[in-house]
């Protein structure tokens, strides 16, 4: 089951609701699912009974509380059924240390959100563009 | 001075063997002749008596007899006088040569007597002192009369004396010096010696005794050992204080951390949604109201700069330093495309020279150069022929990066607040800045153990000057 889901992986219900309007400012109109922490998004991608959703492209902040983003990152990249998925991490920070900690953990691409809205937005474009469009036939062969 | 009481002492032994060998000499030919003479007018005499009585000339017999007593009582006299002259030579020269030897043994007791080293001659065989010195007698205190029919074990605690006699057994079986730490009780407490003990030679080759030389060196153990006490400390509150600091970065690390999070998050927000409220309210808004939202947004966007900016203030002291060859040349060439890349309105001729090299963090020089070529490209807007150029200069006898440009320069009066952070020079209506730039760069600069200094004149641009090592030639 591959649906055009996006999973949104965040704690803080501002950047939710902006980057939900990021999304919406591109024209991406893929339906958009959110957990508010990495336990939620684990129960999204891995529940007990492995019968989990497969998102297109999942969007996940790096600081979350309970399980952190790159906890899900590790349980996203060992699971046999998510393990191909589109990764997208997120993040305020611009910390050398996250962004090599997400590559090294298996992340597609690392975005730092900026404060000005526009960059956001653009950041976003080109993220849908890649990971949704010209990506997307690609993304299941690989490493298969 | 011992070397010149040494050459003393073997000059008199010289002179002292040649007297002795002259003074038999001396009476020899003098007393020959004599003996000769006098035997030989005995028997001309006694021929004279036995011719005189066969021609019973009774009167020439009687001279005879007369001048044989006379003549034989007077070489005896003769001999008798000389024999007791030289009776009274030879013992003049025993007590010549018996002085010399006094003097010799004393000189050389005089020697080990004012020497601060001790000093001790044992025999071999039965370890029985031969002789001590002064410095002996008195640590030990035990007189050299009494020590001469003393053994270690007559001085010294059973354990020790067993040790300072293997010690020297080991020396006469060895044939040779050895040195030695020893320890010995005394008055003044526990002492620690070097002893150089050396085996002493009989006329057949056999070690008969040893003799030991031993200074005190308590003293210099105890500094010795003081000093590893304090290395010891000493790297005890270094490792204390690096845990300190380490800790302490720890914190700053976890603060930086959490600023550059935490206070982006709610300034994106309100970036964020007073955007929104431009564009989907935006028929709602007057003039006013829209210009106040974008007040608003301006501030945020320079709070968010002056966030970023401090972040990579902290970054530059944090970060570890990992030394590298970096090429300069090609990393301003780099980060001029960039800033024409952010600023394509602008024309700026810029010029760097060929094959400049440096030995730091890849990271930091390119965070470095990054704001240093921002400041020059930023105060040179105003300027329709703006002009940046990078290279490599002579200057008070150290080699020095230049980064000059033609800008607005400053007044040099102002000079010592261009490298403190959140100074600044000119207004923020001039000149957009956060006034953090500048103490980054220094900041790297220094970690690198170099030096940076600026000459500028206002209206007539600016030149940074900086080195990446230690000078040469300083107090290091």
């Amino acid at each position: 089951m591959n649906d055009r889901n996006i999973l949104l992986v965040d704690d803080n219900p501002d950047d939710v609701a902006l980057t939900l309007r990021a999304l919406e400012r591109n024209n991406i109109g893929n339906p958009v699912d959110v957990a508010l922490d990495g336990e939620e998004a684990l129960n999204y991608l891995l529940p007990a009974d492995g019968a989990g959703k497969v998102p297109a492209l999942i969007l996940l902040d790096i600081n979350l509380p309970k399980v952190t983003g790159l906890e899900v990152l590790k349980a996203i990249r060992g699971n046999e059924r998510t393990r191909l998925l589109p990764v997208v991490v997120l993040t305020t920070s611009n910390e050398e240390r996250d962004i090599v900690e997400s590559y090294a953990r298996g992340a597609n691409s690392f975005v730092r959100k900026p404060v000005v809205f526009r960059e956001f937005q653009e950041a976003v474009r080109v993220l849908g563009l890649y990971w949704l469009l010209i990506n997307q036939s690609a993304a299941p062969q690989r490493g298969a | 001075m011992s070397p010149t009481r040494m050459d003393v002492a073997e000059t008199t032994a010289e002179s002292a063997t040649t007297e002795r060998t002259s003074g038999p000499a001396a009476g020899g030919p003098a007393l020959g002749p004599a003996l000769a003479a006098a035997v030989g007018l005995s028997l001309v005499l006694a021929v004279l008596a036995v011719l005189g009585a066969r021609a019973e000339r009774t009167e020439l017999r009687d001279w005879v007899i007369l001048a044989l007593v006379g003549g034989n009582t007077a070489i005896l006299a003769g001999f008798g006088t000389v024999a007791t002259r030289r009776a009274a030579g030879l013992e003049r020269d025993r007590r010549a040569a018996e002085n010399e030897m006094r003097a010799s043994h004393n000189q050389l007791q005089e020697l080990i007597d004012h020497t601060s080293a001790n000093i001790y001659m044992k025999r071999v065989d039965n370890g029985r002192y031969l002789l001590v010195n002064r410095e002996w007698e008195r640590l030990f205190k035990v007189r050299r009369e009494e020590v001469v029919n003393l053994t270690d074990h007559g001085v010294f605690p059973t354990g020790l004396a067993d040790q300072l006699r293997a010690n020297d057994l080991a020396v006469a079986g060895r044939r040779k010096p050895v040195q030695y730490e020893e320890t010995a009780g005394t008055d003044a407490g526990e002492r620690t010696y070097l002893s150089v003990k050396f085996p002493v030679f009989d006329a057949t080759g056999t070690p008969y005794a040893v003799c030991g030389i031993s200074t005190d060196i308590t003293e210099r153990k105890r500094a010795e050992e003081e000093i590893r006490h304090l290395n010891a400390d000493l790297e005890a509150r270094v490792r204390e204080r690096t845990a300190e600091l380490e800790a302490s970065n720890g914190e700053l690390d976890a603060f930086a951390y959490s600023v550059s999070h935490d206070l982006r998050a709610p300034l994106r927000s309100l970036h964020g949604f007073s955007d929104a409220l431009i564009e989907d309210y935006d028929s709602v808004l007057d003039d006013t109201g829209r210009d106040y939202l974008r007040r608003l947004q301006s501030n945020v966007k320079r709070m968010g700069r002056m966030i970023d900016d401090l972040l990579d203030l902290s970054r530059a002291t944090r970060a570890e330093l990992h030394r590298d060859d970096v090429d300069i040349t090609c990393l301003a060439q780099e980060l001029f495309v960039e800033l024409a890349g952010l600023d394509p309105h602008r024309t700026v001729r810029t010029r760097v020279a060929d094959g400049l090299c440096a030995s730091g963090d890849r990271q930091l020089l390119r965070l470095m150069l990054q704001n240093l070529l921002a400041n020059a490209w930023k105060f040179s807007a105003k300027r329709p022929d703006a002009t940046i150029e990078v290279d490599q200069v002579d200057r008070d006898g150290g080699r020095f990066f230049v980064v000059r440009d033609n800008g607005a320069g400053f007044d040099m009066r102002y000079a010592d607040k261009l490298f403190t952070a959140f100074q600044r020079l000119h207004a923020t209506s001039d000149f957009e800045g956060t006034g953090i730039g500048l103490a980054i760069v220094a900041r790297i600069v220094h970690r690198h153990g170099g030096r940076i200094f600026a000459e500028a004149a206002v209206d007539s641009g600016a030149a940074f000057y900086f080195s990446l090592k230690p000078e040469s030639g300083g107090l290091a």
